[in-house]
């Protein structure tokens, strides 16, 4: 119950951040979708063009790998811009705010108000951009849009750049919780998201990719557990 | 023997090379209503978030209920209110979702009675949003959410402060409420020595992180005295007696702020330096702790008065 109403109330804080994400990813997704699936339809309805004497068929012409291209640039800027806006909101904001007095003594413990914090990030993350996403790849795969439907690969990709977001918000909130100066250890947090995220966007191979992901955020967390219990407030 | 519910030993906390409190000894027994008096800075905030777990100290340790303070425990927390300093809330909730959250987390002991009871009181609805609430609304928010799970220690840092007369008043009768509620303890620091002479019934006085008094209101009372000891000619230089912790020299008088200085010993001394006569000034409780804070070296802002 206590972690329940903790969970709410950081939940009610970031919803507008949460609605604005999920809503600009459902109409830009959306509206790409269909830009795409009328692209694709054209193009099958069109005779082939074969040099005289070919044999060859463009590849391009029987798969389209990349339907989901277009929402997934969007969802990789969406997710690392919405980490930042739940850290800058979970963690920041209280500083300025001055209310972690009166949060930090409710009954319960600090590694409760951080986990918390964190079960509102993912759940702001799953409700926003992860079900919009899953929904995008959903119509995607619908038959009647897409002669050759969208691969789980893209599915997956989503999540992994959702998953980033996540390493922004930790990022983030690792770099509020600091006491140091942001030339020194400050930044660390904000650095490893930074790299994380070139690493991710440049590695082809989601296995990597995952690996670097769970290894980037289990440093980050710890770091912000770390942090969090020992800070002077 | 009376049960101690807030016990400091040897407390101490430097910020970097700073020090804020300086081995603060401190002892609040059960049932006390305790006035926690300093100037700005003198370290009162930095002692409340020491004791409450917010900050650690640089030595020396805390005990609240019996538990350390650098570990309290949620069910020990369960038990202690918390006015925090400037009333500081969540500003996009509005009271009723307030004491909602508040609620949560005193499933047994929130008496939503009192709280109803107190918001009505202080001419408040709970459809209202704490950021479109005065400073002297949101205290009395807080003062609600802090009093309604009936705790057996409440803190408050500076409650009063930024308030207005008629604020106050209704502020300090909503803790009177508690005080009538028996074997309650509250600790809150003022500026205000009118609040703390209204409610309070022991004092604890700090200057610069130093401990200065810890006694009853009416022993701070008594103990403070100030005497103006008249000469034929100059006053002496030198002042040979005990207790003084303020001197205001005039051309043939001395005006002397004494601690704890009996009658017999301040006849003595005006025996000694050949006075011609001593009168005691009244002072108020405002008056005692100014001179009482005073520094040392304090010297009057308008010299040109004296001239």
């Amino acid at each position: 119950m206590r972690f329940l109403a903790l969970v709410r109330k950081e939940l009610r804080e970031c919803l507008p951040w949460l609605l604005l994400a999920g809503l600009l990813l459902l109409v830009a997704g959306a509206w790409m979708l269909r830009y795409e699936a009328e692209y694709v339809q054209e193009k099958l309805a069109q005779p082939p063009r074969l040099a005289p004497g070919s044999a060859v068929i463009h590849a391009y012409r029987l798969t389209r790998p990349h339907l989901l291209g277009g929402p997934a640039k969007w969802l990789c800027v969406l997710a690392p811009g919405l980490g930042l806006a739940l850290g800058i909101r979970h963690f920041w904001m209280p500083l300025y705010t001055r209310t972690w007095s009166f949060l930090l003594h409710r009954s319960v413990s600090r590694l409760t108000i951080l986990l918390a914090k964190c079960a509102a990030a993912v759940a702001a993350f799953v409700v926003s951009l992860g079900v919009v996403w899953t929904v995008l790849y959903w119509y995607a795969r619908r038959p009647d849009v897409f002669v050759i439907p969208a691969s789980a690969r893209e599915l997956v990709v989503g999540w992994i750049y959702i998953a980033l977001g996540l390493v922004v918000y930790l990022a983030t909130a690792l770099s509020a919780l600091s006491t140091a100066r942001w030339y020194t250890t400050r930044i660390f947090g904000l650095l490893l998201a930074g790299l994380a995220t070139i690493i991710v966007l440049s590695q082809w191979n989601l296995g990597r990719v995952a690996v670097l992901l769970v290894l980037t955020l289990l440093v980050l967390a710890s770091q912000t557990v770390a942090a969090f219990l020992d800070r002077e407030f | 023997m009376t049960e101690i519910v807030l016990e400091t030993t040897g407390l101490t906390k430097y910020y970097g090379g700073r020090l804020a409190v300086d081995h603060l000894d401190l002892k609040v027994p059960r049932g006390c209503i305790c006035g926690f008096l300093g100037r700005n800075g003198a370290g009162k905030t930095t002692v409340i978030k020491m004791l409450l777990g917010l900050l650690e100290p640089t030595a020396g340790s805390a005990r609240l209920l019996g538990c350390d303070a650098a570990a309290l425990t949620p069910s020990v927390r369960q038990r202690i209110g918390y006015v925090t300093e400037g009333h500081r809330l969540f500003r996009w909730m509005h009271i009723g979702r307030l004491e909602a959250f508040q609620k949560a987390f005193y499933p047994k002991q929130w008496d939503g009675r009192f709280f109803a009871d107190m918001i009505e009181y202080f001419g408040l609805s709970t459809k209202q949003k704490i950021k479109d609430l005065s400073n002297g609304q949101r205290a009395q928010v807080s003062l609600a959410l802090a009093l309604a799970p009936n705790p057996e220690l409440l803190i408050m840092d500076d409650p009063t402060l930024g308030l207005d007369a008629a604020i106050r008043r209704q502020f300090l009768e909503g803790m009177i409420e508690l005080i009538t509620r028996q074997g309650r303890t509250v600790l809150f620091s003022s500026h205000i020595l009118g609040d703390v002479e209204r409610v309070a019934d022991r004092l604890v006085v700090i200057d610069k992180g130093v401990l200065r008094a810890d006694c009853s209101l009416e022993q701070f009372r008594t103990s403070i005295r100030k005497v103006v000891v008249h000469f034929e000619h100059a006053a002496p230089a030198e002042v040979g007696l005990e207790g003084v912790v303020h001197c205001r020299r005039g051309e043939k008088q001395l005006e002397l702020t004494l601690v704890g200085t009996g009658d017999a010993e301040i006849a003595a001394y005006a025996g000694q330096a050949a006075a011609t006569r001593y009168d005691f000034v009244e002072i108020n409780l405002e008056d005692q702790f100014i001179e009482f804070t005073a520094p040392p070296n304090h010297r009057r802002l308008f010299q040109w008065e004296e001239k």
